[in-house]
């Protein structure tokens, strides 16, 4: 450790200055515009935006696609991180590779494909009219399910590679030891394998979560502007309205979803130490 | 240890899910019909051919490299002497500098292509080249900060210090002993943020017009006017270079160790 503080600081503060002036600065200046009117401080744009019955559909939609995708990633992630931990070591890492590609493609072209599946005439249409179960094409893009399916493609790889993470810290012999007890397969799971690898959960579902309610590209594409979220809202206001007051209200309330989930992940990282 | 059950169909279902657009989207980039389709109407290399045609595709992507590797290379230059000082030094704020430094990581990009907008370019009349390399900088300085303070991490502190004891600078020290040992952690660090800088969307957004687009931006204003499949192919081209970057910085460097 080197003591000299003046020398640190001359290394450190380029970056935090940067940091501070081209990022910092505008942001939080954006962020006070949602609580001024008239020259005071006031909540009124929040009571008008809320007041609003698209943005409050919009809020909740955000809200309730991101603990969905958050969920539903967890159930899949468990079961595929299970399949891939107990892989030999050769394959596992070409499995693990295999769950990493898809987050070296651009969100654009990964979001793309979509529209090919669930397109008018995309694949699952002309199954579906093949084997006589629908004769008319079924409407599935711009509907919350192709966004729900656009997320979990773009964020399933997060939650199975922080779950892999934590199962392969888990004591090894804990599940056999559980058996052997007499447990069965439902109580090894919530008695043995979630309490041990709840930290990898809760990592790997802020990073699910915290994406989903920040993603722009896939409810851009899957959702248009019949399924708004509030990124894709924030810059229709902007673009469509040129009302800069609620695109400061939607900034402030992702960043304090955003926060909240990233304090929630520091917290139990630091409890854990102090164990 | 666990259910049989499991494995083998899960894990193909859920690689499939994964992989699989993926594929569909370089299938239906070798088509040779008029409109983006899969399965493909014979087979063509005419919309692949189509995206070295298109002027702003040129443009955008002369764009976009020049902010991965301009933005990276910024970010490594403010972003390796702040790891350095957070790592060895009993540095005064700290904590505080560390979380300005990460901030980007955590804040929604359009809020900050936004906050850019309104408060630098159009009061300062900065230009917008400018703006997006400053926004690309902030935006990969985090993933520098991560990448380079874990590979100093790993690496022992007493052997600058035993340098600096025998008589050298401390900056000697530094790109004699500590800089050859953390060079495949830079590299990391490069590529990761190369491969963040080019494939992000939402800081560009408001931060694009016409004649400054990043590649992203264009694809993205490209697929309202046609549906023709160049950015499916185009798309495709771009994976690939993706994964080619990702696969042999990891033959090479082990890059997985360090993200």
């Amino acid at each position: 450790m080197f003591q000299n503080r003046a020398e640190a600081l001359a290394l450190a503060l380029p970056a935090a200055v940067f940091a501070a002036i081209v990022f910092l600065a505008p942001v939080v200046i954006l962020l006070a515009e949602g609580f001024r009117s008239a020259d005071s401080w006031s909540l009124s744009a929040y009571t008008t935006f809320f007041s609003d019955p698209l943005n409050r559909t919009v809020f909740l939609r955000t809200f309730r696609l991101g603990l969905m995708v958050t969920v539903v990633s967890a159930v899949i992630g468990y079961a595929a991180a299970f399949a891939i931990v107990n892989l030999t070591p050769r394959s596992k890492g070409q499995m693990i590779g295999l769950v990493v590609l898809p987050l070296m493609i651009s969100s654009v072209a990964r979001t793309y494909a979509w529209i090919v599946i669930l397109g008018r005439t995309g694949i699952v249409n002309q199954a579906l009219q093949f084997v006589g179960l629908s004769d008319e094409p079924i409407r599935f893009l711009f509907t919350e399910t192709a966004v729900f399916i656009g997320l979990l493609q773009l964020f399933l790889p997060l939650m199975i590679l922080s779950l892999i993470s934590a199962l392969e810290n888990m004591p090894k012999d804990a599940i056999p030891a559980a058996r052997v007890l007499g447990a069965n397969w439902f109580q090894v799971f919530f008695k043995v394998i979630l309490p041990l690898t709840k930290e990898g959960l809760v990592i790997g579902g802020t990073l699910v979560f915290t994406g989903s309610l920040t993603a722009y590209i896939t409810p851009a594409i899957l959702g248009g502007s019949k399924v708004l979220m509030l990124e894709t809202l924030l810059y229709q206001r902007v673009t469509v309205a040129n009302d800069f007051v609620a695109a400061s209200v939607i900034a402030f309330i992702l960043i304090v979803m955003s926060f909240a989930a990233n304090l929630l992940l520091k917290r139990l990282a630091t409890a854990r130490n102090k164990r | 240890m666990t259910p049989r059950v499991f494995s083998p169909l899960v894990l193909f279902l859920v690689i499939g899910f994964l992989i699989g657009p993926f594929f569909i989207i370089v299938a239906a980039s070798l088509s040779g019909g008029e409109t983006l389709a899969f399965p493909p109407q014979g087979f063509s290399l005419r919309w692949v051919a189509k995206v070295f045609t298109v002027e702003s595709f040129q443009e955008s992507f002369a764009i976009s490299m020049l902010l991965a590797i301009g933005g990276t290379a910024a970010a490594l230059v403010l972003g390796v002497p702040a790891s350095y000082a957070l790592s060895r030094y009993k540095l005064p704020f700290g904590e505080t500098i560390r979380t300005i430094v990460s901030l980007p990581i955590i804040v929604p990009g359009i809020i900050v292509g936004l906050a850019l907008l309104r408060y630098i370019v159009v009061p300062f009349g900065l230009n917008i080249t400018l703006t997006l390399f400053l926004a690309h900088t902030a935006l990969v300085l985090p993933y520098a900060v991560r990448v380079v303070s874990a590979s100093l991490n790993n690496l022992r502190s007493d052997i600058e210090e035993a340098a600096v004891l025998l008589g050298s600078s401390r900056a000697g020290a530094f790109f004699r002993v500590v800089m050859p040992n953390i060079r495949s952690g830079i590299l990391a660090a490069f590529i990761l943020g190369f491969v963040t800088s080019f494939n992000q969307v939402p800081v560009s957004l408001f931060l694009s017009g016409p004649g400054v687009r990043t590649l992203p931006i264009d694809m993205l204003s490209y697929m309202e006017i046609t549906y023709d499949p160049s950015v499916a192919a185009l798309s495709a081209l771009l994976a690939f270079m993706s994964i080619g970057i990702v696969f042999l910085a990891e033959r090479f460097l082990g890059f997985s160790r360090y993200v």
